[in-house]
């Protein structure tokens, strides 16, 4: 389902941003000189600590901002398009939807904003819901909603008019570990279903599971660009894991390797991380809650 | 670089729009003004010696468009006046509340009713002050409600009620039968006017002095309009002045039925009855 | 790439609604309850006055408390909807979706407006109940003293209740709510202006209700200042200033003559409601002049 285009979802060239702080002729560069793209179908994440510029690029991509210099293009169209926000799907970091009004209200209020109406609106309100879980929690009002459920319905709001493009900004920021992993899933399935996303986050790990292809900032400038294993994956360095191995096999295998003249540099039991264990005990504990 | 952020900044489109259109709008506004101010929808502004005598409050709320309000609370701050027979505290609320509302008939009668009938008869009974200083001010208040009733009919020149009132204050304190008869011959034919003016305006020039033969002429010329004018009273009067006159017995009026109830004076007021000739249950 | 229109009026309406449903949903027509209390105390003050003096005060303190919930309630709730949405970022997620800013204005603006209109409708139904029981009640009364007194002929009883009648339910008493929400919606243009470019929902508050002020009082301020030979070319250009920067709110002040019982001249009310559409326009135009390029 992967549709490759030759137009770039987005294609930011040379942007630059600079903000005056007030009414002192004082000037901060948000943004240098920077230039990436996104290809259509890819996860691409932008990676980088707080005030590095990541969600003063988003912004820029999605029209809330304006370039002090340089460019910003959505599917060839310029960022300040309203067609080019048709195609866009956003998610903003730690969103506040209105309050008053119920989930499913909610994606009836942003469909109804993209021209949808009628049936064919209800049917993308269920269907969202189903999507992101929320279909028990469809009439109760966001107020009520823990941040992962706000989360979600974001999610679901930035889907609701078929977007080719979907904009997420710290899409896991605040969330528990569970919440969390439901958001990467559903991530991973946008991509398998041929959207193009693109998030920001200061979070590496989870970036590094659902990313195809990671931007680094840092200070406003583009540090590191590439796929994961472009970036991440050390030269001449080689991992093997291996299970049911006894003493005896491993002996040998070190003489042989000593006999290639290569190094052993590291040796011991890979260790889970203390969110998929996590994970893994409340998946359990879940299954034992169920009625037999 | 600098160039960068050195937009046009917005404030200069904001104010040139706000400005051109501030300039438009000026003498349309003057002349939607001048037009309402004539339709009598919109008060002008008070006069500034109004302005001097409010409390900070009623300005704040004056100028802030709670003109109605401010008014209403001050006729309400009046009548604790009236309550407390503080008549000059009374007369400095209604100065304010009549410049705020001039338009408004009930404050100019409630004025006159409360200076010229109120305030007068408390001067004739109060105790406190000796004869000649209530003697003074009850001609004070009396002349005051007179003042107001004529800043009143000048406002609104068509009301009958504040004439009503004010003829109160010549007939029933100052005993003006001269000037009783003269506001009733003004009320006559005003929209609202009761049909009793007509008759009034006869009786009372009867009794004032050197009118008598055009009292006459007068009154028999509504006797002679037909039974719905024939009231005991009218031709109690007519009969007085055919007396006064001398007028030859033919030319008089036929005598009444002598069964009928001849009242020897004018209906006087109960003590129910308020200005304007309003009955309270 | 699928088509999107220059201009929606759906998206508007939608905007609108949601504006609306935010306002019901902030309860904020309990102040209809207030308003209900204000009246019912109006309506049985108990003074040494006329029944025609007592109506016409019912009717004032109705009337004027109308205006003020009217004009007031359109400065909260304007000045409430936008600097809200951007502090919860609410504002990105609408501006993100193919929604043009004039939309958004003029949505926050509309919904406002209904809200507003509602309200004056509601509170006039208030009023016109308690004027028109109380109307009534007064003219059975008078009616009844006047017969039991005997001296009153059929044509001075009709009079005396002609008094009363004339201050009490009239038809024109509409015009006067209309001249309430043709202001109110001025109020409301003048406070999206200011929230466009304020910080906060307390600023608009405060900035709105200084320049309604100031918009009631300039009016009285240049007869008197203008006109005088004394004053300083300084405090003379000041006045001249702020008359034409700030609207002319005196000029709907028009309902109290409606309220006392002038005869209402139809084409000045239309000409009020011709006004008042060109404060509409300019006051979004200058709104959308501030937030066309705002930066979120």
């Amino acid at each position: 389902m992967k549709e490759r285009m030759s137009t770039p979802a987005v294609e930011v060239s040379n942007l630059t941003k600079v903000f005056s702080l007030g009414l002192r002729k004082e000037y901060v560069v948000a943004v240098d000189n920077l230039s990436f793209r996104v290809e259509a179908g890819e996860v691409y994440g932008l990676i980088g600590p707080n005030g590095s510029g990541k969600s003063t690029t988003m912004k820029v991509v999605l029209g809330l901002m304006a370039a002090s210099k340089g460019s910003a293009k959505v599917f060839g169209l310029d960022s300040g398009d309203i067609r080019a926000r048709n195609e866009i799907g956003f998610l903003p970091e730690n969103p506040y939807f209105y309050k008053h009004l119920t989930g499913a209200e909610t994606l009836r209020f942003y469909g109804k904003l993209c021209g949808m109406r009628g049936a064919a609106l209800a049917k993308r309100t269920a269907e969202l819901l189903k999507l992101v879980d929320l279909e028990g929690a469809a009439n109760r009002r966001l107020g009520g909603y823990s941040k992962g459920m706000l989360q979600r319905i974001g999610l679901a709001q930035a889907l609701v008019q078929h977007p080719r493009l979907v904009i997420l900004d710290e899409p896991t920021a605040g969330v528990d570990p569970i919440g969390s992993r439901q958001i990467r899933d559903l991530i991973l399935r946008l991509r398998d279903e041929g959207y193009t996303v693109f998030l920001c986050s200061h979070l590496l790990e989870q970036v590094q599971e659902v990313c195809d292809r990671v931007g680094i900032l840092f200070r406003g400038r583009m540090r590191r660009e590439g796929t994961l294993d472009e970036l991440i994956a050390i030269e001449g360095q080689t991992t093997l894991t291996l299970e049911g191995a006894s003493p005896a096999l491993l002996e040998r295998l070190r003489a042989t390797v000593a006999e290639e003249g290569a190094e052993v540099l590291a040796e011991g039991h890979p260790r889970t991380s203390l969110e998929q264990l996590f994970i893994q005990i409340a998946e359990r504990g879940g299954e034992e809650n169920q009625p037999s | 670089m600098k160039r960068l952020f050195q937009r046009l900044p917005r404030t200069v489109p904001v104010l040139a729009l706000l400005a051109a259109f501030g300039l438009a709008r000026g003498p349309i506004e003057e002349g939607l003004r001048a037009r309402l101010v004539a339709a009598n929808l919109l008060v002008p502004p008070p006069a500034q010696s109004a302005f001097e005598q409010m409390r900070q409050s009623v300005l704040m709320a004056t100028l802030g468009g709670l003109r109605p309000l401010a008014a209403t609370y001050l006729s309400l701050e009046a009548f604790d006046h009236f309550s407390t027979k503080s008549w000059d505290d009374l007369r400095r609320s209604y100065e304010i509340v009549t410049s705020l509302e001039p338009r408004d008939e009930t404050h100019w009668v409630a004025v006159v009713w409360h200076l010229g009938i109120n305030a007068t008869a408390n001067m004739e009974i109060d105790g406190r002050l000796p004869a000649f200083e209530r003697e003074r001010r009850f001609k004070e208040y009396a002349f005051q409600a007179i003042d107001f009733a004529e800043r009143g009919i000048a406002q609104l020149p068509e009301s009958a009620a504040i004439r009503l009132q004010l003829v109160e204050v010549y007939r029933e304190k100052l005993k003006d039968d001269c000037a009783a008869s003269r506001v009733y011959g003004d009320t006559i034919g005003l929209p609202g006017a009761p049909g009793f003016v007509r008759r009034f305006h006869g009786y009372y020039m009867a009794r004032c002095p050197g009118r008598e033969k055009e009292a006459y002429a007068y009154l028999t010329a509504l006797y002679r309009e037909g039974k719905s004018q024939r009231k005991p009273t009218l031709i109690k009067e007519i009969q007085d002045l055919e007396k006064k006159l001398g007028i030859p017995v033919p030319q008089r009026i036929p005598e009444a039925d002598p069964d009928r109830p001849r009242p020897n004076q004018a209906p006087r007021r109960s003590s129910n009855v308020l200005p304007g000739g309003i009955v309270v249950p | 790439m699928r088509p999107v229109p220059l201009f929606s009026p759906g998206r508007v309406a939608t905007i609108a609604s949601g504006t609306v449903t935010q306002l019901i949903r902030m309860k904020t027509f309990y102040f209809l309850l207030a308003f209900a209390l204000v009246v019912v105390a109006a309506g049985n003050f108990n003074l040494p006055a006329t029944p025609a003096q007592e109506l016409s005060m019912i009717k004032k303190v109705s009337f004027g408390t109308m205006d003020l919930f009217a004009w007031l309630f359109a400065i909260v709730a304007t000045a409430l909807l936008i600097p809200r949405d951007q502090e919860d970022r609410t504002l990105y997620t609408i501006l993100s979706k193919p929604v043009r800013r004039v939309e958004y204005l003029l949505g926050k603006l509309g919904g406002v407006l209904v809200v507003v209109g509602v309200s004056l409708v509601a509170m006039y139904a208030i009023c016109a109940t308690m004027i028109g029981v109380r109307e009534s009640l007064f003219v059975a009364a008078e009616v009844e003293a006047m017969q039991a007194d005997g001296r009153y002929s059929e044509e001075d009883i009709a009079g005396q209740v002609g008094l009363i009648r004339q201050q009490g339910l009239r038809p024109e008493l509409a015009i006067a709510v209309l001249a309430f929400f043709l202001k109110a919606a001025v109020v409301a243009a003048v406070t999206i202006f200011l929230s466009t470019f304020a910080s906060s929902s307390l600023f608009t508050i405060i900035v709105s209700i200084l320049v309604f002020l100031v918009g009631h009082a300039h009016t009285m301020a240049s007869s008197f200042w203008l006109h005088e030979s004394g004053n300083s070319a300084f405090v003379r250009m000041l006045v001249k200033v702020v008359k034409i920067l700030i609207p002319d709110f005196q000029l709907f002040a028009f309902s109290e003559g409606v309220v006392l019982g002038e005869a209402v001249v139809w084409p000045l009310v239309w000409q009020m409601g011709g006004l008042t559409l060109a404060y509409l326009a300019v006051f979004l135009l200058l709104s959308l002049l501030v937030f066309v390029d705002k930066e979120f």
